[in-house]
């Protein structure tokens, strides 16, 4: 029985309401327990600050679409090579790539090495989870899970346009099962299936797809009933329609309104809290989002921060991605992925010169500061979208240093700055439980994970010990010591263990009628047998669903 | 058949990039006697299933042993290359990559000498693509770009297109219009549509020339004028235009083709819908690329001698050979599916195979570990060429599963050091 005592560290562990004590933390078979005997070997943190793992609640990190950005980006590999850690576990290490979409190793190390123990990836088409499942098995430390993309599935609109709300439920059930996803994710409802049908812009949340009744409202509707009713751990998790549009803070807002008192996860939100018009004006509209999430206990965010510097984006919506990829010139990959989905990558640099990078740096700045409850707006650049995960430390300090955070807004390109919220002052710092809270206790509870994000008995034993500095971006890029599951990963800032993570997936049920359509489906409309379609092997124990 | 046979439904066929997951496998007497729904191409991949009785190429030494012996060689050499063959499974293409990068090796695949000039002009530009599914419920103009699948991939058009019903295809063929273009003697096949002639040198001016017409201005002189326009009035007018080309018969002289075409891909979104369908031989090819771009970054033609992954497409295995640059190999796969030119040039150097009919000599080795296909003997995952991926299960045992081997090699190399 391996067994540790962490001694005089200052806990900062908000879900039990500790901020800053100095008390000892009891790991015994890798979990955290109440007590350990005297005899227990002991971890010295005095002077140290404890929180517990860093869980990444969106990013982009095992996937089809991930390795295709992989393999569009030599050029940043080469520019960053990653030689292979010095580990004492016994384990073979490896070496790798990194530039903002690192090689599958490397991510693992990467995310350790700052006190990340969680990572989900937030846009799994269907069909590829196997690759999925094998990346992860390739991304050491880490435990994973990911999102599969269900807003713009042929059989689910078939469903929705026969008012087969029951089978739609069935199937949302049948696909999380044999993918062996943890979350519903819907990308652009019904916008991707229109961009395929050369539909190339979604004017309101009525607009038809395809059928008159299947629209992107009822897409998001029936996606988030099927969520709670299916005992999901996680709500639906919704990339609103027109990413990166100017004014699209209408089809936000409009969006949340529809699913008003229903459990719902609202993801990347700066990119979605645009005013202005399209072709014309570009201005914040983070204050009108951040109200309304303020005012709505059921409704939860991250925010997509917007980090300056080099960038991929990546993402089941093609149709932006065409977008982006006239405007700047730069490569570009659209794959459309058989009757489930679609992919777009083109690699963008986000520059302080640049006025709408610059508003975008602001949009995701203010959502968090005038987002009054930590808990429902928590960290994440969409790495590798807005920023790559590496940027976290730098993103903190702003967070937590207003001097420092001035200081850079001064610098930005002021065009489109006029009249938001942090031009005109925002005074707020957040304090080192809010940012507890922001990256590890907060996403652990949108997620339902009840073991993870906190640091009382019976929780994982992952934990980050960050040594005191006055800049917080050095303090966090840099932990002394990251525990996974017990085990001592990082031990004084270097990597020394890599153990296997594990995989977080649920298995909900289904009623086995709904084979028999699915099957005539498959058989007319398939490229790929339904009996070859669920993933098999799976290990690890699935989370639990159904009603609490 | 005897009372004793079985059928395994649902088999992923690796005889080429289509990856037909739908093969009906009959089994009688420990032999494969029949392919259902499969073509002539993949019915000789599955064969009989039979391997060779010999384990280690005409020794009979312990397994271990023979592992100890390719560590040791592979450790000694200087400068040592892992060649990736077909018909492994993406667990052993990992695990022969985790060999590599232990030894400081240089890592190289099939693909460097066969599809590279594809997957290098998509690192520049990008590509436009939609999966076979896509394809196949949706495109309503097929290009067939100086291939005709009959003979390399038999049923992609009957499974694939333009042959099937789909979504937006309700009446299969009768929806859809098939081009072919003819590029000197590459052709398009024979039932097509519309047919568009040009010579190998016109090509690249060709293609110029629809895409400058395609964005509505006219680039060439009147003969080539006139094809140009009827094709880019064509790919106007569809819904979703797909182009198929097939990476594995390049141009007889490389001309730019592959680069011409996913640029032209890309272009046709500008008003509709279009992508590009690039063909690739069987035994898991896209699963090499695939793989060794999550672990590495790269999809080819790495090198891990000073102890990172570098990118060394213009200086893969050939050139390498060629100068003397390796002096020890471990080919893993079949080695019987390797490119003739990369045989012949690891002729003089110290080689040990670890594949499926090694003992039966297509590679001179001095050290040979027999093991099963992927897909036949060995369960995995295998990626289709649009890099979908898909199933594969064991129908009949295997002597040794390849990705553990290679997994025990790692443990051997482990266990004598590290590489002086």
């Amino acid at each position: 029985m391996t067994q540790l005592r962490i001694t005089g560290g200052a806990i900062h562990d908000p879900a039990n309401g500790v901020d800053g004590d100095v008390r000892d933390i009891c790991i015994s078979d890798g979990r955290i327990v109440a007590s350990l005997p005297a005899d227990a070997p002991v971890l010295n943190a005095s002077g140290m600050v404890i929180m517990a793992g860093g869980i990444d609640i969106h990013a982009h990190v095992a996937a089809s679409s991930v390795t295709l950005g992989r393999r569009l980006l030599p050029e940043e590999h080469t520019l960053d090579p990653a030689a292979a850690p010095a580990l004492e576990d016994g384990t073979i290490p490896r070496s790798g790539t990194g530039g903002t979409v690192p090689s599958t190793f490397t991510t693992g190390y990467r995310y350790a090495g700052l006190g990340y123990t969680t990572v989900f990836d937030a846009a799994v088409a269907p069909v590829s989870a196997r690759q999925t499942h094998a990346e992860f098995d390739d991304t050491p430390i880490i435990d994973g899970g990911f999102f599969t993309l269900l807003g713009n599935d042929e059989y689910l609109h078939r469903q929705i346009a026969a008012n087969e709300l029951g089978r739609a439920k069935d199937y949302v059930a049948w696909i999380l099962k044999s993918t062996g996803a943890y979350a519903i994710k819907v990308v652009n409802p019904g916008g991707v299936e229109l961009w395929k049908r050369n539909v190339r812009e979604v004017k309101t949340l009525d607009d038809p797809v395809g059928a008159s009744n299947v629209t992107p409202r009822r897409i998001l509707e029936v996606l988030a009933s099927a969520a709670i009713d299916l005992g999901l751990p996680h709500p639906v998790h919704i990339h609103c329609n027109n990413l990166g549009v100017a004014g699209n803070v209408a089809m936000t807002l409009e969006s949340m309104r529809a699913l008003e008192g229903r459990r719902a996860h609202f993801t990347h939100l700066q990119f979605h809290s645009y005013g202005g018009e399209r072709g014309k004006s570009w201005s914040s509209a983070a204050r009108q989002v951040a109200e309304y999430v303020n005012s709505h206990p059921e409704v939860t965010g991250d925010v997509g921060q917007v980090m300056f510097g080099d960038a991929t984006t990546l993402t089941a919506d093609g149709a932006v991605e065409y977008l982006l990829h006239t405007s700047t010139g730069r490569k570009w990959i659209n794959a459309d992925i058989e009757l489930e989905t679609g992919c777009g990558i083109v690699p963008y640099t986000y520059k302080d010169k640049a006025a709408v990078a610059s508003l975008q740096w602001v949009v995701g700045l203010e959502l968090f500061l005038l987002s009054t409850d930590p808990w429902r707006m928590v960290l994440s650049t969409d790495h590798p979208n807005g920023g790559s995960f590496m940027s976290y430390p730098d993103l903190i300090r702003l967070l937590m240093d207003r001097a420092y955070r001035d200081a850079k807004l001064k610098s930005v390109n002021q065009k489109m700055l006029a009249g938001s919220a942090l031009a005109d002052g925002i005074a707020r710092e957040y304090t080192l439980n809010e940012i507890a809270i922001i990256t590890r206790a907060g996403p652990a509870r949108q997620l339902g994970l009840v073991h993870k994000g906190h640091l009382g008995a019976g929780a994982d034993a992952d934990i980050t010990i960050y040594s005191r500095d006055a800049n917080f971006a050095k303090m966090f890029s840099t932990p002394r010591f990251v525990l996974k599951a017990g085990t001592l990963v990082v031990e004084e800032g270097q990597l020394r263990r890599a153990p296997a993570g594990k995989r977080i997936y649920v298995q909900p049920g289904y009623d086995d009628s709904l084979m028999r359509d699915l099957g005539k489906y498959f058989e007319a409309y398939s490229a790929i047998q339904l009996a070859n379609y669920p993933v098999t092997g799976l290990r690890d124990t699935p989370m639990p669903t159904g009603a609490a | 058949m005897s009372g004793a046979a079985r059928i395994e439904e649902n088999a992923t066929c690796l005889g080429c990039g289509c990856a037909c997951d739908d093969i009906a496998v009959v089994i009688d007497g420990g032999r494969i006697t029949e392919a259902r729904n499969a073509c002539a191409l993949g019915v000789r991949w599955f064969g009989d299933g039979s391997l060779p009785g010999a384990v280690l190429g005409g020794r009979t030494a312990a397994i271990e042993d023979a592992l100890g012996e390719i560590a040791t060689m592979l450790r000694a050499a200087r400068a040592p290359l892992v060649y990736l063959a077909p018909d492994l499974t993406s667990e052993a293409q990992r695990a022969a990559i985790a060999v590599a990068d232990q030894l400081r090796a240089f890592l190289d695949s099939f693909t460097s000498s066969t599809a590279g000039e594809g997957i290098l002009a998509a690192q520049r530009r990008g590509r436009a693509s939609a999966t076979l599914g896509e394809i196949r419920n949706r495109a309503d103009v097929i290009v067939f770009w100086a291939v005709d699948p009959a003979a390399s991939y038999p049923r992609f058009q009957t499974r694939y297109a333009p042959i099937p019903v789909g979504i937006h295809l309700p009446n299969g063929r009768k929806d859809r219009t098939v081009i072919a273009v003819d590029v000197g003697g590459q052709r398009g096949p024979d039932d097509a549509d519309v047919r568009i002639q040009m010579t190998a040198e016109e090509e690249p001016l060709f293609l110029a020339s629809l895409r400058a017409s395609l964005a509505g201005r006219t680039v060439g002189d009147a003969p080539i004028v006139a094809r140009v326009t009827e094709l880019a009035t064509r790919l106007n007018r569809a819904k979703y235009a797909v182009i198929v080309t097939d990476a594995e018969s390049p141009p007889p002289v490389p001309n730019g083709r592959a680069d011409a075409l996913i640029a032209l891909s890309q272009s046709l979104n500008a008003t509709t819908r279009g992508s590009l369908c690039t063909l690739r031989a069987g035994g898991n090819r896209n699963g090499a690329d695939t793989t060794l771009t999550w672990q590495t970054g790269f999809p080819m033609a790495v090198d891990f001698s000073r102890g990172v992954p570098r990118y060394q497409p213009e200086d893969a295995t050939l050139p390498r050979l060629a100068r003397g640059a390796i002096d020890a190999a471990l080919v893993v796969g079949a080695a019987s599916a390797i490119p003739e030119n990369v045989v012949k040039a690891l002729g003089g150097v110290r080689t040990a195979v670890i594949g499926p009919r090694a003992s039966e000599g297509a590679i001179s080795a001095s050290i040979r570990i027999d093991t099963g296909v992927a897909g036949i003997h060995e369960s995995g995952i295998a990626f289709r060429l649009d890099d979908l991926p898909l199933p594969l299960r064991a129908l009949l045992p295997t002597p040794r599963d390849t990705a553990s081997l290679l997994k025990a090699l790692g443990t051997a190399i482990a266990a004598q050091g590290a590489r002086a």
